[in-house]
């Protein structure tokens, strides 16, 4: 059976100290189940990282989702993204009909600047911040590719320039490889302006079986993996294995390889991850993405677009959420409702979402997933 | 009537890194290698990540190269002084192990040797550049 995804919606992104998860999960909600012409679901999944005990039970009374099953589910920046999976994994098992995935996080009640994984993690507690894993990735890809700094800085221009037509999207303006190379340093060679924004947001999804005279999105294909070992017999840097193999899955069921996509959202928390993740996926060579990059080919316009919506970099990174939010770009780009940011005539979307602490594992989990026909 | 007491203070969780301790004057990373492969691992753990075998306890180190490195400026603790060093640094014949460095004698790049020292007062992994 195909599941399609009847409708999208998101809350504004961005600092939003003064607003209860709740809030933000109503917006998104709202908007989704409108978009999907429905006024209710039989059940629930929600992507959450740091989010609170009940914050999904509570964020759905609010809109009037009662007495249904919720499951709340944790799977680092890939929270958003597995809800959707296991949205669509219990409709095509027959478990239900509509299902809501939604991804909520509110970080700027919990962070005040780089992102740690957890008090448990034995990196964290040797003083490892997320932009620094980051920073020890681009660290070993310019030893081992060439990579360099004016290289990084090319993602951030080109995601500003596509988050600056994005009126959902935390950052929207375009910056300048200069800028972007003399903003604060934050783990060498990440500087601030490569780093997604902390961000407070909610997005959800209404996934349901194929209906006649809708605009409703096909899944084509979604796979769901854990990374296994990452040590001293790694041949890549970090997280880069676990986004190859569960590609290579949804590919699989897909029946279409990385080139056959018109349109890519990809998990670009920062600069460096948006290279990982294009020569991961397929997208381009092992240390040619830069290149690809710089070649016009990936940015609005070009042949294949990746971050139209300015990425994690543009519309900042609320971890649970994040996955939804690239969904629901996605299923605005194959319906032709993008705006400014239209990708003409894409009929076929690339979607993943990765993410997690080292801690000798090669991220936590990561999800592909192919959308329309 | 008395004022309800305010919760109590949780206990902070267990130390999570891992363990270098001081051996005829040279710093060992406590470890561990599993049996069937000889996997090494910077944590004694009950089973190998990589093939589920049993694992035993073993020494690494001291000596190791620079993996990749980068020069922090974002303080990840209170009290962390900026900017501070941090490396995956890969054992000879053992694990990776995040630590930091000591570029006293020289400076850190990808490759670089170094070598294992008394862990940070703050009792974080460190090695020192050697060459």
């Amino acid at each position: 059976m195909t599941v399609c995804i009847w409708g999208v919606g998101t809350s504004r992104f961005g600092r939003q100290p003064d607003r209860l998860p709740a809030e933000l999960a109503w917006e998104a909600v709202s908007e989704a189940l409108e978009d999907a012409a429905v006024d209710g679901v039989d059940a629930a999944y929600v992507g959450t990282v740091f989010g609170a005990p009940g914050v999904a039970q509570r964020a759905l009374s609010g809109v009037g989702l009662t007495g249904i099953p919720i499951v709340t589910v944790e799977n680092a920046c890939a929270s958003g993204t597995t809800a959707l999976h296991e949205a669509r994994e219990a409709i095509r098992a027959g478990r239900f009909e509509r299902v809501l995935a939604l991804g909520v996080e509110h970080m700027s009640t919990m962070f005040d600047g780089p992102i740690a994984p957890e008090a448990t993690d034995p990196e964290q507690a040797s003083g490892l911040l997320l932009p620094a894993l980051y920073a020890l990735s681009a660290s070993r890809h310019m030893a081992d590719h060439g990579t360099t700094p004016s290289d990084l800085a090319q993602v951030a221009v080109k995601n500003s320039e596509h988050g600056a037509r994005n009126p959902r999207a935390q950052r929207r303006r375009a910056v300048t490889e200069e800028e972007v190379l003399a903003s604060r340093p934050i783990a060498d060679p990440l500087t601030l302006f490569q780093c997604a924004g902390l961000s407070d947001a909610a997005a959800a999804a209404v996934l349901g079986p194929a209906r006649r005279d809708h605009r409703d999105i096909p899944i084509r294909a979604c796979a769901l993996r854990s990374g296994e070992a990452w040590d001293q017999d790694s041949e890549h840097v970090w997280g880069f294995d676990v986004v190859r193999a569960t590609a290579g899955e949804a590919f699989e069921e897909a029946g279409l390889g990385p080139r056959d996509a018109d349109v890519v959202e990809l998990h670009d928390a920062f600069t460096i991850a948006e290279l990982i993740t294009l020569e991961a996926l397929g997208l381009a060579g092992e240390g040619e993405a830069a290149a690809r990059v710089r070649s016009g080919e990936l940015s609005l316009g070009g042949t294949q677009p990746v971050n139209p919506s300015g990425g994690l970099l543009s519309r900042g990174h609320p971890l649970g959420a994040t996955g939804l939010a690239q969904v629901a770009e996605l299923v605005w780009q194959l319906r032709g409702e993008a705006g400014d940011r239209q990708v003409e005539g894409a009929s076929t979307a690339l979607l993943e979402t990765m993410g997690g602490g080292a801690a000798g594992l090669d991220g936590n989990g990561c999800v592909v997933a192919v959308l329309g026909a | 009537m008395t004022a309800a007491r305010a919760a109590v203070t949780p206990a902070p969780v267990a130390d999570p890194r891992p363990v270098v301790v001081e051996e005829d004057g040279r710093h060992l990373l406590a470890g561990g290698r599993c049996l069937p492969k000889g996997h090494a691992l910077a944590r004694p753990l009950p089973r190998c990540p990589r093939c589920r075998g049993e694992v035993v306890a073993a020494r690494f180190g001291p000596d190791g190269a620079v993996w990749a490195v980068t020069v922090v400026h974002v303080p990840a603790r209170e009290g962390d002084e900026v900017p501070y060093t941090l490396a995956f640094v890969d054992l000879d014949a053992g694990p990776r192990l995040l630590a930091r460095l000591d570029e006293t004698l020289a400076p850190a790049r990808v490759g670089a040797r170094v070598r294992l020292t008394s862990s940070s007062a703050a009792g974080d992994p460190v090695a020192e550049v050697v060459a």
